[in-house]
């Protein structure tokens, strides 16, 4: 892979941010966290704004619009933040900085971003890489729920109920983003809701059980994830003000 | 007219008035459908048609900055739905809290209009029906023949309240300013959609406050005031008000904040574009006063006082974001701390 310049090191202030177009074309915002540095999307995932217009203070990055924030070190969002931010992990040589690759979804994921690198790739070992055209069914209230599945692209939405008393069920869109999450319960074996994919989607398939054995050798990673997933389950069971 | 609105977490459905916007459609339902101006100007109802037909009430709305025609992308809050209609809102949506000012129209009486400096006017609208709304909240208002609705923060708060207070600052070519400014209006009618917004004040927070205000964003810092003054809340914690206007001659509400000051508050005020004449420091000796931006002052004189506040924020957007910037950076609030509304 040929190396991508995105900038040189000294055009980032400390503690600062600046929107980089890196060679190739891809635009994105690097910020310096005391001399380390972050690559992530350019614009807002809320609203389009620039995030190189946000605030910064070295860790927190805010975009100035509504106050949505994120961990520049990992992209997962914080506070008001409805979305992760897309990360690119950035590599210096010689005074410049370059593209070191795309983070995947499982790295970029809701529950997953910011775990032990080893047991990111136990999971990303387990995970089978699926592609559906549009209008794909994945699974239909009591189907057994085995594997839970992790969006890469596309967008995928929720019908809850049967035949006439179908009501919609809320919809996923973002990479990273992780549904079919029963298969990480006891006591849910089968589905509740029905999944189909609203546009030709990629999606990571992982085994509910097998997951859960990696998490059991990682029991530090096990437990953040099992609080996000709390989290994550509590968000649409919420009210509005306490979510 | 149905509207299904499916949101990232969930579907709703409700009914919708003919002409009546989308967002205050949904919002009367008493979904809590994502909004920030619901004007036309901050894009934050941006909603995506699935299905149906919209009339667009104004298609030249700031707000279109953010959407994308081609994605079929709309601002819920200038668009009528022309028979039933779905949608899509990528955030997470949630029904309003039991106990929330769920908002409705009302026609209301424009009453007592009367001049509080050079460009504000203060007045009250007198309402067909009684509402509730909360310390920190705005309505629209509309005023007969006048189209297009415009955002104002009350100076009150009432359950079941029958009168609504307001100042609002002349602002060259604004056409409600104009309006107002230019006949006596006493007795007219205003149709009016409301309560909104979420800068609101409960007692219940039990945590200091600081209220930053540029000009009539003042106004919404009153009922705030007055509802924390009315629980005796200053007895136990403190407060700061910083209110910033250009010259002494753009400063109003002095004696009511004087009062304030005597509940335990401290009061100061910022004038940015003069130095402030002796004789303002001894016709109100209770309050303070400084040169400079408001938040620059309330920067400089706030400095190690940031633990267990809540900020409030109002004003024209540049001096909102100034002050937010200040309040993320330097008082290191977390968001939720911080609340504002920005005029636009």
């Amino acid at each position: 892979m040929t190396k991508r310049l995105v900038c040189r090191v000294a055009d980032v202030p400390e503690n600062g941010l600046r929107e980089c177009e890196a060679e190739g074309g891809l635009r994105l915002v690097v910020a310096n966290a005391g001399g380390e540095f972050f690559g992530v999307q350019a614009v807002c995932p809320h609203q389009d704004v620039p995030l190189c217009e946000g605030l910064f203070d070295g860790s927190v990055l805010t975009c100035h619009m509504h106050l949505w924030q994120w961990d520049i070190r990992t992209g997962a969002p914080l506070g008001l933040a409805e979305a992760p931010l897309q990360r690119y992990p950035l590599a210096v040589e010689g005074g410049s900085l370059y593209l070191g690759g795309d983070a995947t979804a499982l790295d970029v994921g809701e529950l997953f971003n910011g775990i032990a690198a080893g047991t990111i790739d136990s999971l990303a070992a387990l995970a089978r890489r699926e592609s559906y055209q549009a209008g794909a069914m994945l699974y239909r209230p009591g189907d057994p729920a085995e594997d839970f599945f992790v969006l890469d692209s596309g967008r995928v939405e929720f019908l809850v109920g049967r035949r006439e008393h179908i009501a919609p069920g809320g919809f996923i869109l973002r990479k990273g983003e992780v549904f079919g999450w029963a298969a990480l319960l006891d006591g849910y074996p089968a589905r509740i809701a029905s999944a189909r994919c609203l546009e030709e989607s990629a999606l990571l398939r992982i085994n509910g059980k097998a997951a859960l054995r990696v998490l059991e050798g990682d029991p530090a990673a096990g437990f953040i994830v099992m609080r996000r997933l709390a989290a994550l389950i509590a968000r649409y069971l919420a009210s509005s003000g306490v979510k | 007219m149905r509207i299904q609105v499916n949101a990232r977490n969930r579907g709703f459905e409700f009914d919708a008035r003919s002409r009546e916007s989308v967002l205050y459609a949904g919002l009367r339902a008493g979904i809590d459908l994502p909004y920030e101006c619901a004007t036309g100007t901050c894009g934050t109802c941006k909603a995506k048609l699935i299905s149906g037909r919209l009339h667009d009430g104004w298609r030249e709305a700031p707000g279109r900055r953010y959407v994308k025609p081609e994605q079929h992308e709309f601002l819920m809050c200038q668009c009528a739905a022309e028979g039933d209609l779905m949608l899509e809102v990528s955030k997470f949506v949630y029904a309003m809290e039991p106990g929330a000012c769920t908002p409705d129209a009302c026609t209301g009486i424009l009453r007592a209009p009367r001049r509080l400096a050079h460009d504000v006017m203060a007045f009250g609208v007198e309402l067909e029906q009684p509402r509730d709304f909360d310390a920190g909240q705005f309505v629209l208002l509309a005023p007969a023949g006048l189209p297009g609705y415009r955002a104002y923060s009350m100076c009150n708060f009432e359950r079941g309240g029958r009168q609504l207070d307001f100042v609002v600052k002349r602002k060259p070519d604004g056409r409600f300013s104009e309006w107002l400014f230019g006949a006596d209006r006493e007795g007219e009618r205003l149709e009016t959609f409301g309560p909104l917004g979420k800068a609101t004040f409960d007692p219940a927070l039990a945590k200091n406050l600081l209220c930053i205000a540029g000009g009539s964003g003042i106004a919404g810092m009153m009922s705030i005031l007055s509802r924390a003054a009315r629980e005796r809340y200053f007895d136990r914690y403190r407060g700061w008000v910083f209110f910033g206007v250009r010259t002494m001659r753009d400063a109003f509400f002095l004696r009511e904040l004087s009062a304030f000051k005597r509940q335990g508050l401290e009061i100061t005020v910022a004038s940015s574009d003069e130095d402030v004449p002796a004789s303002a420091r001894s016709e109100w000796p209770e309050l303070g006063f400084a040169r400079g931006l408001v938040h620059e002052v309330a920067k400089r004189m706030m400095a190690g006082k940031y633990q267990e506040l809540r900020a409030y924020v109002a004003g024209p957007p540049p001096a909102v974001d100034a002050a937010i910037r200040v309040l993320l950076l330097e008082a290191k609030l977390t968001t939720d701390n911080i609340r504002y509304d920005k005029f636009s």
